[in-house]
C-alpha cells in the first residue's frame, strides 16, 4: 500500500457522496435560510425567529426532549446493568433490540389502539372505576410513546460500556471496602458515563426533531422544532423559515454533540483488559 | 442477594412486556373479523385478504423492498470503498476529518436530513418520486456501511497484508483474497443494517418523495392519520414476520463466517 | 563479495521523519544457507532490517542486492523471500491447508502440485493431518509451525524470521529453537532471525549482528561475541557481565579496582582507559588471601544451577559472581580468574579495528 496516487480513483464515489449528499445539503440549508419567501436576500428568518412564538418554541422542544430522555435513561441504565448480569446476555440484548427494528409508524399506530378512548388501557381504569380518560393527545402519551421508541438505543451504549467494563475493578473497589452503593457511584457509573453519553446523544438530538409522533400521538398539540420545520417545509411552503429552524437544530446537535463528547477515559481502562 | 436479583428480574420481565405489548397487541387484532382494534370479535384473516387484495399496497410494498435492497446493495458498495478509504489513509488528521464528516448524516435528525436532500433535490432538477427516494436512501445508508465496516478493517492486523505481500499477492489479490474475506461480518452488518433503515425510514422518504410514488411508512403514516383500519394491523403482522426472518437471516449468516476476533495473536 | 552472497546492503539508511534514522549507514553481507540472527534491543533497527529485505519498506539512502541484483523498489511480492511474522499473520479466514497454500494459488499452481506441497510442508513442520483444522483451533506452537510452513513451502531462497518465538511460553519456545535450527539444516536454506533474546540468538545461529541504536555493533559467531565483546553495549547485551573502567599499563598489564593484573591483550597505546569485562562465571570464590581481588558479600540468590552473589570491591565496584560455592552475606571472600578470563575493550574502537587487533594475537600465537 505504498502509493495512495494509483489507488485514489476507488474513492471517487465515496468522496462524490461526501460532496453532494453532506456538504452541499448543508451549504444549501444555510443559504436558504438566508432569503425571504419572495425570494429576496434577508435575515428576516432570523429575526423571526428570534420573536417569542419561535423562542417558546424552542423552549418547550428542548424541556420535552429533556423529560424523554431523563425518563429513558432512568428505565434504561437498570435495565442494561441487569441485562448484563443474565446468563444470556447477548441474546437478551438482541431481544431488546428487535422492537427498535419493528417499523416506527406501526408501533405509533399501536399506541393509537392501546391509548384510545375505547383501547384496553381505558377498559382497564374502567374496570378500576376511575373512569374513561382522554390518555391520546396529550403531554403523557406523546412522552409514553417517545420513551418507548427510545428505550432501545439507549439500553445498547449503556449495555455495551457495561460489558466492556473490567469486571475485576468492581472486585478492588469492595476489597478496598466501598459498598454496593458506592462501588456504583465511584465505579461503575464513572466508567460507563461514555455509554450514558452516546445514549443521550442517541435520544435528545432526536427528541429535538420528532415530527411524527406529535402529529400522531400528541394531535399538534406538542410543537417541537422538527415539527415547525416539517410544517414550514411541506404545508406553508416557506423554505427560508424552515432553514432557519433547521440552521438553529444543527447548532443545538453540534453544542449537544460537544457536551456529551468523549474524552476517553473509560475506554483507555477498557484497551488495558485486552 | 436474593431479593435484589428477584427484583431484578421483575423488572427486566416488566421492561421486555412494555416493549412487545404494542407489537403483539397489533397482531393480535390483525386477526380481528371486527374492524376496531378495541373489541375483538372472532378471528379471521380477511384483514391479511385485504392486504393482499389491495393491488396499490402491494405495489407499494414492492416498491418499498426494491428501494430497501437496491440502497442497501449500492451503500454498501460505496460505504466499504469509503471506509477501506479512510482506513488507510496516511494522515491522521485528515483521517479524522473524513470520518467527522461521514458521521454527520448518522447524527442528523431525519428531518434536516429530509428538508436539506429536498432543497438539493429542487435545486438539481430531480424529479420528487423514485429515483430522489432511492438516491436519498443510498445516501443516508452509506456513512452506516462506513461505520459497521470499519471495526473490521481497524481490528485486522497490518501483519496480515504484510504477509499476503509476502506471498506473492498483488494489491487486487490482497484486496480480494484477505481484505474482503476478512472483513465479511462487517460488510453484512452493514449491508442488514441499511435495510432495516431503507425499511424503517419515514421522515426523509416523506420530505422526497413527490406524488404518486410511496413507501410503506409514508402510507402507514397517511393511514394511520385517517384513523384506525385493521389492514395495517394485517401489514405490521407481515413486517414482523419479514423483520425476524431478516434478524434470524443475519445471525445466520454471521455466526456461520468465523468469528475474525480471534486471530493468531495469542492473548 | 565471494559467490556465495545472497544479500548485500550497501550503507542503507532508513529514516522515517527526519529526526534520528531508525537504520543508520548499515553496510553487511548474508551468506547463502547460514542462519544469521539479527540481535538487539527493541528499537534497535533489526526489524528495519528484515523489512527491508522483505520489500515492505524501501531504503531512504543506501542500496540492497539480492543474488547481485539491486531490488531497493522490487515491491514484497516479487522477493525471493518469505517471512514468519511475530503475530505469525495466520488469515484467520482460511484454514491450514488454505493459509499454507496460499502463496502457491496466487502462482496459480496446478491443483495436485498445490496439494502435494502443502501436505509435504505440513510433514516437515511436524503437523500431519492438521490441514482441515481452522487456525483458531490450533495453539500458539501449533500456529507457529502453520506460519513456517506457509512461508517455506513456496520454496525461497531465504526465509525471514521476526521474533517468532517471543509469543510462545518458555518451554515450547526451547523446543522451537531446536526444531527451527534442526529445520534450517535441513532445507539448506538462509535464515534471517530477528530477536532481542541473547540466548536464543547464541543458541541458533551461525552468525550474530548485534545492533543498537540503528547500528550494528558487532558481528559475529555467538563464541566470538560472547567470548570478545566489542564494547560495554555488546558486553552488556550478550550475557550477563561485570563492566568496570580500567587503565592499560603495558602489554599484558591491565590496571583496575585499585590493583594490576595479567591479561592477554596487548597492543593498546600505555595507560589507555579501557573498559574491563569478567564474566560472571569465570570468577572463583576462593578465600581472602588466596583471591586477586578482595569483595564483600552483600545479597546472595540460589538459581537452582548456581549460586548468583552480588559483592562489591573497595572501590565500590559490583562485581556479580557465579558460583556452586555458597558464601555469607557481609562477609569478606577472595575472587580468583584466569588472565584470558579478562577483557580489555577500546573505547570507541570500530569493529574493523577490533577485528585487525584480535587478528594479530591470532597471528602471534601461530608464530609461537
Amino acid at each position: 500500500m505504498q502509493n495512495n496516487t494509483n489507488r485514489s480513483y476507488y474513492l471517487v464515489p465515496y468522496f462524490g457522496w461526501m460532496m453532494l449528499f453532506v456538504i452541499a445539503p448543508l451549504v444549501l440549508v444555510i443559504y436558504f435560510s438566508l432569503f425571504d419567501l419572495h425570494g429576496n436576500f434577508s435575515f428576516i428568518n432570523y429575526q423571526n425567529f428570534f420573536t417569542s412564538v419561535y423562542l417558546k418554541l424552542t423552549l418547550s422542544s428542548f424541556w420535552y426532549a429533556f423529560l424523554i430522555t431523563a425518563f429513558t435513561l432512568a428505565i434504561a441504565y437498570p435495565t442494561a446493568y441487569w441485562l448484563t448480569k443474565t446468563k444470556h446476555k447477548q441474546l437478551w440484548l438482541l431481544l431488546i433490540i428487535i422492537p427498535s427494528w419493528i417499523n416506527l409508524l406501526l408501533k405509533t399506530y399501536a399506541f393509537i389502539g392501546i391509548f384510545g378512548v375505547k383501547g384496553p388501557l381505558n377498559k382497564l381504569f374502567e374496570s378500576m372505576g376511575i373512569g374513561t380518560q382522554q390518555i391520546l393527545y396529550t403531554d403523557f402519551s406523546f412522552i409514553f410513546v417517545s420513551v418507548y421508541i427510545f428505550i432501545p438505543f439507549m439500553i445498547l451504549p449503556i449495555f455495551n460500556s457495561l460489558d466492556k467494563m473490567n469486571p475485576t475493578l468492581i472486585d478492588a473497589a469492595r476489597d478496598l471496602g466501598s459498598s454496593t452503593w458506592t462501588t456504583f457511584t465511584k465505579v461503575i457509573f464513572p466508567l460507563t458515563i461514555n455509554g450514558v453519553k452516546s445514549g443521550i446523544q442517541a435520544v435528545f438530538i432526536p427528541s429535538l426533531s420528532l415530527f411524527m409522533i406529535t402529529r400522531l400521538i400528541a394531535g399538534n398539540k406538542v410543537i417541537t422544532l422538527g415539527t415547525a420545520i416539517e410544517q414550514q417545509f411541506l404545508v406553508t411552503r416557506n423554505w427560508g423559515m424552515g432553514s432557519t429552524i433547521a440552521v438553529f437544530l444543527i447548532m443545538f446537535m453540534v453544542i449537544i454533540m460537544i457536551l456529551t463528547g468523549q474524552k476517553d477515559k473509560g475506554a483507555l481502562s477498557n484497551e488495558q483488559i485486552k | 442477594m436474593n431479593r435484589s436479583s428477584k427484583l431484578s428480574k421483575v423488572y427486566l420481565a416488566l421492561v421486555f412486556i412494555i416493549l412487545y405489548t404494542p407489537i403483539f397487541y397489533l397482531i393480535f387484532y390483525s386477526f380481528n373479523s371486527g374492524g376496531t382494534m378495541s373489541s375483538f370479535k372472532s378471528f379471521s384473516l380477511e384483514h391479511y385478504k385485504a392486504v393482499f387484495a389491495d393491488t396499490r399496497l402491494i405495489m407499494i410494498l414492492i416498491n418499498t423492498i426494491i428501494i430497501a435492497l437496491l440502497s442497501a446493495l449500492i451503500s454498501t458498495a460505496i460505504g466499504v470503498i469509503g471506509a477501506i478509504g479512510i482506513v488507510y489513509l496516511k494522515n491522521r488528521k485528515s483521517r479524522n476529518a473524513l470520518l467527522s464528516l461521514n458521521n454527520v448524516l448518522i447524527v442528523s435528525p431525519d428531518v434536516i436530513i429530509g428538508a436539506s436532500f429536498l432543497i438539493l433535490f429542487t435545486m438539481v432538477g430531480v424529479k420528487l418520486g423514485f429515483a430522489s427516494v432511492l438516491i436519498s436512501h443510498i445516501a443516508f445508508s452509506v456513512p452506516i456501511v462506513v461505520i459497521m465496516v470499519l471495526p473490521k478493517l481497524q481490528e485486522m492486523s497490518s501483519t496480515l497484508i504484510d504477509a499476503a505481500l509476502d506471498l506473492g499477492a498483488s494489491k487486487r489479490e490482497v484486496l480480494s483474497r484477505v481484505i474482503i474475506p476478512y472483513i465479511k461480518p462487517g460488510i453484512f452488518a452493514g449491508f442488514f443494517l441499511a435495510l432495516t433503515y431503507s425499511l424503517d425510514d419515514f421522515a426523509v422518504t416523506f420530505f422526497v418523495t413527490g406524488n404518486g410514488f410511496t413507501t410503506l411508512s409514508v402510507e402507514i403514516y397517511s393511514m394511520a392519520r385517517a384513523g384506525i383500519t385493521l389492514t395495517i394491523n394485517a401489514l405490521s403482522g407481515l413486517l414482523f414476520i419479514v423483520t425476524l426472518l431478516l434478524v434470524l437471516g443475519y445471525y445466520f449468516v454471521t455466526n456461520r463466517t468465523k468469528n475474525p476476533l480471534r486471530t493468531g495473536v495469542p492473548k | 563479495m565471494t559467490d556465495n552472497t545472497i544479500i548485500r546492503f550497501e550503507n542503507v539508511t532508513k529514516s522515517y521523519d527526519s529526526a534520528t534514522p531508525v537504520l543508520n549507514n548499515v553496510s553487511f553481507e548474508i551468506e547463502r544457507g547460514k542462519f544469521y540472527t539479527l540481535l538487539g534491543p527493541s528499537g534497535c533497527g533489526k526489524t528495519t532490517i528484515l523489512r527491508l529485505i522483505a520489500g515492505f519498506m524501501e531504503p531512504t539512502s543506501g542500496d540492497i542486492y539480492f543474488n547481485g541484483n539491486k531490488i531497493n523498489h522490487v515491491p514484497a511480492n516479487e522477493r525471493q523471500v518469505n517471512t514468519v511474522f511475530q503475530d505469525y499473520a495466520l488469515f484467520p479466514h482460511l484454514n491450514v491447508f488454505e493459509n499454507i497454500a496460499f502463496g502457491l494459488r496466487i502462482k496459480k499452481l496446478k491443483k495436485e502440485e498445490i496439494t502435494r506441497r502443502v501436505l509435504e510442508a505440513l510433514k516437515f513442520v511436524n503437523l500431519e493431518g492438521y490441514e482441515n483444522r481452522e487456525i483458531v483451533e490450533m495453539s500458539g506452537g501449533q500456529k507457529q509451525r502453520v506460519a513456517i510452513a506457509r512461508a517455506i513451502v513456496n520454496d525461497p531462497e531465504v526465509i525471514l524470521l521476526d521474533e517468532p518465538l517471543s509469543a510462545l511460553d518458555l518451554k515450547l519456545r526451547t523446543e522451537m529453537q531446536y526444531e527451527l535450527r534442526e529445520l534450517q539444516q535441513r532445507l539448506g536454506k538462509t535464515f534471517i532471525f530477528v530477536t532481542h533474546d541473547q540466548e536464543e540468538a547464541l543458541a541458533m545461529s551461525d552468525e550474530i549482528f548485534v545492533m543498537n541504536a540503528g547500528v550494528i555493533q558487532q558481528s559475529g559467531t555467538p563464541m566470538d561475541i560472547y567470548d570478545e565483546p566489542i564494547n560495554r553495549f555488546v558486553a552488556d547485551f550478550i550475557g550477563e557481565s561485570n563492566i568496570v573502567p580500567g587503565v592499560m599499563i603495558a602489554d599484558y598489564r591491565v590496571q583496575f579496582g585499585g590493583k594490576d593484573f595479567e591479561c592477554a591483550d596487548k597492543g593498546l597505546s600505555p595507560n589507555e582507559k579501557v573498559d574491563i569485562v569478567i564474566r560472571p562465571e569465570d570468577l572463583e570464590i576462593t578465600t581472602v588471601d588466596r583471591g586477586k581481588m578482595t569483595v564483600k558479600v552483600d545479597t546472595q540468590l540460589f538459581r537452582g544451577v548456581h549460586y548468583e552473589l552480588s559483592t562489591f570491591d573497595k572501590d565500590g565496584n559490583e562485581w556479580l559472581v557465579h558460583s556452586t560455592k555458597k558464601a555469607a552475606v557481609g562477609e569478606e571472600i577472595g575472587l580468583d580468574f584466569d588472565p584470558e578470563a579478562i577483557h580489555v575493550m577500546r573505547l570507541n574502537e570500530t569493529e574493523e579495528e577490533f577485528d585487525k587487533r584480535l587478528e594479530s594475537y591470532g597471528e602471534e600465537n601461530h608464530a609461537k
